[in-house]
């Protein structure tokens, strides 16, 4: 970290946010959901909400729209929450991978239903 | 012949009496008719009567001779007594004026013996009169003369001291002033390290309640800093920090209000996209920060403060509208002179009123025009137009390739995850009091580390481009370390996110949402080389 306060943002956090620190109780979103813009960024937007929409013109995941943004993933989903609400993204989690180590329930029960059908 | 008698010598009178002439002439015709008689008598017949007639004649004139002669020696003897008379009447005349003239003098002498004598007593006394004067004079003008020297040296001993008094009293306020401006810069200081070590943290905490904590330290420093940076302003030190880079409206709006206590109450309308140059967007941000502190304090806890933003051929016009406390003309007329810049003392704040007198100062260095109407919500309304001289235009042009650089790898959260923040900081921050001075340290490194231009102060952004491409010519052959053009960008993007999916899904490669880049830069492979993301 080079000297403090130097090219950081006049903007604080939560100003971005109105304030707020957590997310709707029901934010569906969580470090990989991937987010689709289902609008074109507007005029009147707040700078962060436009962004956004530029960014997830193709599916991203939130922690990259963080990275992007220069946010915390806090931040950020708060912020996807409010565009999430008006409509303007959608949101999906993505498939576990197989890599993670656990595999998803769906997959092995469509495995297990195609070995019986074997 | 017969003597006179004088018979009037006992009776002298003016003229002669008849009892004084009677005597002599009957004596006289008494003796002269007895001659007469004699003589008849004794004469002849015959010439009695002839004698007779002729004696009788001459005894006639006889007497009436002797009745003339007396009336003559009668009348000289009268006339001989009034000249004696006269004549003593003239010496007693001539007595009595050598008298009065012997008088006369005397009186003269004395009087002018008098005269003298008054003279010379008047004098005198003149003289006594004058001399003791002439000494109460002289007596009294020294008196003067000595009171006038004491005065004037009193004087002047109290002019030296209050001289030196007002001396001493500059010296004081200098000092305190020199001394609240240090403090106050070095507050900001403390408030902008501060502010940085909080967004760190914000970085690194994901926990919500945590964050929460935090954005509320945030908030709080915020509005120290604004108060150091206010304390700042008005002791004539500078302004807290200099931004190097144009700052947009939205967030110089933002940082206004981010500095205030009821920032939640703020509802900004604002569309444009202008920018305030770095240099004064700190103040800028001060002054409507100021503003709107004033009108969130002054209106209803739960009313609205809203700030409008207008494009105008002279700037920008930001409006600042509460629906709070109307202003009387008085006081709106106080404000304005407040807020007009024009008085530099700092005599007459009061400790709660500094807001006002924070954006005059700033008004006046930065030319903000700030004037006050009542506004159509029922409060009061604030108008300050940011003159076109610290905007910049379309300061976001280069915006989208600002937006899509790549992040920084972050660091590997598992490398340190126990090591507080304070321990953290000491290793890695070489700046123990962080000073927000920015002073270009070398002109040359006019690139961020990850290849940005970056537009120094007083500096045109495409100069500081047209540097980077030349620099970038020269050793064109030496990798960057982390450039990043669009171009670049969005190639890397859409590998990342290749991969991504792919990881993701486990199924075969969608080449269909792989974007192959149309036009990639000659150089960007190269670029690519040393991208370690890549």
């Amino acid at each position: 970290m080079s000297r403090p306060g130097r090219d950081d943002s006049p903007d604080r956090l939560y100003t971005l946010t109105g304030g707020r620190a957590h997310a709707a109780p029901d934010s569906p979103f969580d470090l990989v959901t991937l987010v689709v813009a289902e609008c074109d960024p507007g005029p009147g937007l707040q700078s962060e909400h436009a962004t956004i929409l530029r960014l997830t013109q193709l599916p991203t995941a939130v922690v990259e729209l963080a990275a992007e943004l220069k946010l915390p993933v806090g931040i950020t989903k708060i912020l996807l929450s409010d565009l999430l609400a008006a409509g303007r993204v959608s949101a999906r989690h993505p498939r576990r991978t197989a890599a993670s180590g656990v595999p998803d329930p769906d997959v092995l029960e469509q495995v297990l239903v195609g070995l019986r059908n074997l | 012949m017969t003597a006179p008698s004088l018979p009037g010598e006992r009776l002298p009178g003016e003229r002669p009496t008849f009892r004084t002439l009677a005597p002599a002439p009957l004596l006289t015709a008494v003796l002269a008719a007895c001659a007469v008689g004699g003589a008849v008598a004794l004469a002849p017949g015959p010439v009695r009567v002839p004698l007779a007639c002729g004696a009788a004649v001459g005894a006639l004139l006889l007497t009436a001779a002797v009745a003339v002669a007396a009336h003559a020696v009668q009348t000289a003897r009268i006339t001989r007594r009034r000249l004696e008379a006269v004549t003593l009447d003239a010496g007693r005349l001539s007595q009595d004026q050598a008298r009065q003239s012997a008088e006369f003098d005397q009186e003269r002498v004395r009087l002018t013996e008098e005269l003298t004598h008054e003279q010379a007593r008047l004098t005198a006394e003149l003289t006594r009169e004058r001399a003791g004067l002439t000494a109460s004079f002289t007596e009294e003008r020294t008196r003067l003369t000595e009171e006038n020297a004491e005065e004037r040296a009193r004087l002047t001993a109290e002019n030296a001291r209050l001289t030196e008094r007002a001396r001493r009293a500059d010296q004081d306020r200098a000092a305190a002033v020199s001394a609240t401006a240090n403090a106050a810069g070095r507050m900001q200081a403390l408030a902008t390290g501060m502010l940085a070590d909080l967004r760190a943290m914000e970085e690194r905490h994901a926990d919500e309640d945590v964050l929460a904590d935090l954005l509320h330290l945030d908030h709080r420093t915020a509005q120290a800093g604004r108060l150091a940076d206010s304390v700042a302003v008005l002791t004539g030190a500078r302004s807290g920090r200099r931004w190097a880079r144009p700052i947009a409206m939205e967030s110089i709006l933002r940082g206004a209000m981010g500095r205030i206590s009821g920032y939640q109450r703020v509802r900004v309308h604002s569309a444009s996209e202008a920018a305030v140059a770095g240099h004064a967007a700190e103040g800028v941000m001060h002054a409507l920060a100021e503003l709107l502190d004033n009108a969130a304090t002054f209106s209803p806890p739960t009313a609205e403060v809203h700030v409008y933003v207008e494009e105008v051929p002279a700037g920008i016009i930001v409006s600042v509208e509460d629906s709070g406390l109307v202003m009387g003309e008085v006081q709106l007329r106080r404000a304005e002179r407040a807020v007009s810049g024009d008085t530099d003392e700092l005599g007459g704040l009061t400790g709660t009123r500094l807001g006002l007198a924070v954006v005059g100062r700033l008004a006046r260095k930065y030319g903000l025009k700030v004037s006050y109407r009542p506004s159509a919500r029922g409060g009061t309304g604030v108008l300050v137009l940011v003159p076109q001289d610290i905007l910049v235009p379309h300061p976001y042009a280069e915006r989208p390739q600002d937006a899509l650089t790549l992040p920084e790898p972050p660091a590997p959260a598992a490398e340190q995850p126990q090591v507080s923040y304070d321990t953290h900081q000491a290793a890695t921050d070489e700046d123990p009091d962080p000073v927000p001075s920015h002073e270009a340290a070398d002109r040359s490194a006019d690139t961020l580390p990850d290849g940005l231009p970056k537009r120094r102060r007083g500096r045109a952004l495409a100069e500081a481009e047209r540097e980077r491409t030349r620099a970038r010519a020269a050793d064109s052959a030496a990798p960057e370390p982390r450039p990043a053009p669009a171009e670049d960008d969005a190639l890397v993007r859409a590998t990342r996110f290749n991969s991504f999916r792919q990881a993701v899904r486990g199924s075969a490669p969608d080449d269909r949402a792989t974007p192959e880049p149309t036009v990639p830069a000659p150089h960007a492979h190269s670029h690519q080389e040393g991208d370690p993301t890549s």
